[in-house]
């Protein structure tokens, strides 16, 4: 018997074959509701060896390690109820943590309140850049819902489309996509005129296809503008939510769109780098979630043509919903998606 | 016969037509189809088909509150001959839901509202940020069957052992089941803390509900 | 969790390259492969080295282009950034916003 766990974390034992079995499940699962390719038999043969190892920690072969960028970094050792400014905290990134980028992030991890703040951003990520080598990037969220009462102006239509209406509720999101875009380039802008080395929309999606949307115009703003620039490109699930159902980019309708089908319109913006989510189902097991998650994360990679960054962390990317992320789910995962989801960093 | 209808049915919700709905739940009523098997192998094989979709990321919000009031008008046709037919029609499963305290994180929590009511389910929502004692009020006030809770954040899902705790304190708590949800929340949290019910989204949601109620 | 995929997947940052692959991928959309084989190429050194901390530290105090345990004259901070655009051949930003202030 070998031990794995759930999605939830607890401990379970399995067989190997059984641990064979679900990964062959989740990589079926992932193949029919993104009507992607499965993965060959010989790479569910390679996450079956890394999941029925009895090894504590499983690490990639050397040659085959990848880039680590890390969200929200500057304020992770604060929520740890660390004392810490964000500055050594980037330092920490970069000499304790051997991250290959990191980033600076307000506590309040949204573009909207950033704005009557910005000022101290820029000074902030000025002095950073001073003492650091690594990349930097400045991240938030584009965090659409905070465009919508009681944070915004526009009715709110999490409240409406209950009521059946759904014209009033398409006509909010489409004023709240207008001022997100206008906060997510006037923050970005003047980060990036501060130096930052790039630009992270992360949790795109979170309040659905129109937050999406929100992030691929304001990128297009971006990069018309700023022409060097570095955006990164984070989702917040594997398939964006429909809230809207109408709205198009480059003709494409954004609601239900999958990693490899996200990552297309990404690079039409001009991301440089797309984070994909693949979201974990806590009732599952861990193999169970790894074969779908890398099965996704593949196709995602190989119809890029921008580097793709897997989300691996709590809740995501094959690692169990806890705050506390086992290090051996957590290990196996980073290995199984640089090994065989050939992904270009996590 | 009555399979082919039950087909046109589910199709009708799938469809979001309203109209047809009603005029198939009438078709049915004229051929002598029993009302409960009309609503449980058409139109609630439609609702459920319209939940795997919406679980998928192939059908979206809005086509989904078209398909729950294709639903709720056809089978309110349906319902209301069963009534008088003196049927063993049960009453809705009532559910007051909310995202607990502290949290104002409202969309996951209104998808599950539009799945449980396109499901025949009563949902009285509360909306976001509820004390523990809004969640109790309501539910005594509306004889609820469950209290469901939402929480998004680390941070907030403690809050449902709070609320099971004044459930405990009040002798409220078999008057009430609890389910719980949301994104960091989980079956091990739920069974941890002793709610009775916990679901991954909002379709298992359904199952569960029917499940613990009973 | 960072130290956990640092040891599991990661190249390694300041004590490697991978602060250098990490800005090949952001400033030329380099894929993995191709920013190893770019970064390896521009320090004289083969792929497969580019997470050897022993000889990359070497590089790195070589070419003062920043180290995980910088010494007493050591390019640090900025000072290692302008090294690290020269030898990239790319332009960073915080660099250009030094030259622009300072010049």
């Amino acid at each position: 018997m070998v031990q794995t766990r759930l999605g939830d974390g607890s401990t379970i034992e399995m067989t190997e074959e059984e641990i064979r079995a679900d990964i062959e499940r989740g990589v079926e699962d992932a193949t029919d509701r993104a009507n992607i390719d499965s993965l060959s038999e010989d790479e569910i043969d390679r996450l079956a060896d890394i999941y029925t190892r009895p090894n504590k920690f499983v690490s990639v072969e050397t040659g085959n390690e990848l880039v680590l960028t890390f969200d929200e970094g500057s304020v992770k050792l604060k929520r740890l109820a660390v004392s810490i400014g964000r500055i050594p905290d980037l330092q920490l990134y970069e000499r304790a943590f051997c991250s290959d980028t990191a980033e600076m992030a307000h506590i309040d991890y949204s573009y909207k309140p950033i704005k009557p703040i910005i000022a101290e951003e820029q000074i902030e990520m000025e002095q950073a850049l001073l003492t650091t080598v690594l990349p930097v990037f400045y991240g938030a969220m584009p965090n659409l819902s905070l465009y919508s009462q009681p944070d915004g102006s526009f009715p709110n239509p999490a409240e409406l489309l209950p009521k059946g209406k759904i014209k009033e509720a398409q006509e909010a999101y489409e004023g709240m996509v207008e001022h997100a875009i206008s906060d997510m380039v006037f923050v970005a802008s003047k980060m990036y005129e501060a130096g930052a080395d790039g630009i992270n929309f992360d949790t795109t999606g979170s309040a659905g296809e129109p937050d999406f949307l929100a992030t691929l115009r304001a990128t297009e703003i971006l990069k018309e503008k700023y022409p060097d620039i570095s955006i990164e490109m984070g989702m917040s699930g594997e398939f964006v939510l429909g809230m809207h159902g109408e709205i198009e980019y480059d003709g494409v309708n954004l609601a239900g769109l999958y990693p490899h089908e996200q990552v297309k319109l990404a690079e039409k913006a001009g991301a440089d780098i797309f984070g994909g989510v693949v979201n974990i189902n806590s009732s599952e097991t861990i193999p169970w979630n790894i074969g779908r998650t890398v099965t996704m994360m593949k196709a995602c990679a190989e119809v890029a043509n921008i580097p793709v960054h897997a989300n691996v962390g709590m809740g995501v990317g094959g690692v169990p919903i806890v705050e506390t992320p086992p290090v051996d789910s957590l290990s196996r995962a980073s290995a199984a998606l640089a090994e065989v989801g050939k992904l270009d960093g996590l | 016969m009555s399979n082919e209808l039950f087909k046109k049915a589910a199709d009708a919700i799938c469809d979001a037509n309203v109209d047809k709905a009603e005029e198939l739940a009438q078709t049915a009523l004229d051929e002598g189809i029993d009302p409960l098997e009309m609503i449980e192998k058409g139109f609630t094989a439609g609702i459920n088909e319209v939940g795997r979709l919406f679980d998928r990321g192939e059908l979206f919000l809005p086509q989904l509150m078209g398909c729950a009031e294709a639903m709720k008008q056809g089978t309110a046709v349906l319902q209301e001959v069963a009534a008088e037919q003196g049927g063993d029609e049960a009453e809705a499963i009532k559910i007051v839901l909310g995202t607990v305290q502290g949290d104002v994180h409202d969309i996951g929590k209104g998808i599950v509202a539009s799945i449980l009511e396109a499901n025949g389910i009563q949902v009285f929502d509360l909306g976001t940020d509820v004390p523990i004692e809004d969640f109790i009020a309501k539910a005594k006030e509306v004889d609820a069957d469950i209290i469901g809770t939402s929480a998004l954040l680390t941070t907030t899902m403690g809050e449902n052992e709070e609320l099971l705790s004044t459930l405990e304190e009040e002798n409220l708590r078999d008057e009430f089941k609890v389910m719980v949800g949301g994104g960091p929340v989980t079956k091990r949290f739920a069974e941890k803390i002793g709610a009775d019910g916990y679901a991954e989204n909002a379709n298992e949601a359904v199952t569960i509900i029917r499940e613990i109620v009973g | 969790m960072v130290i956990s995929h640092a040891l599991a997947s990661g190249m390694g940052g300041v004590r490697t390259a991978g602060d250098l692959v990490a800005r090949m991928q952001m400033t030329e959309n380099m894929r993995l492969d191709e920013a190893k084989e770019y970064v390896a190429g521009k320090l004289g050194v083969d792929v497969k080295e580019l997470t050897d901390p022993v000889i990359m530290d070497e590089v790195r105090k070589e070419l003062n282009i920043g180290r995980v345990q910088p010494g007493a004259g050591n390019a640090k901070g900025m000072e290692a950034k302008f090294n690290v655009a020269k030898l990239l051949d790319i332009k960073i930003n915080s660099v250009e916003k030094f030259k622009s202030k300072t010049s």
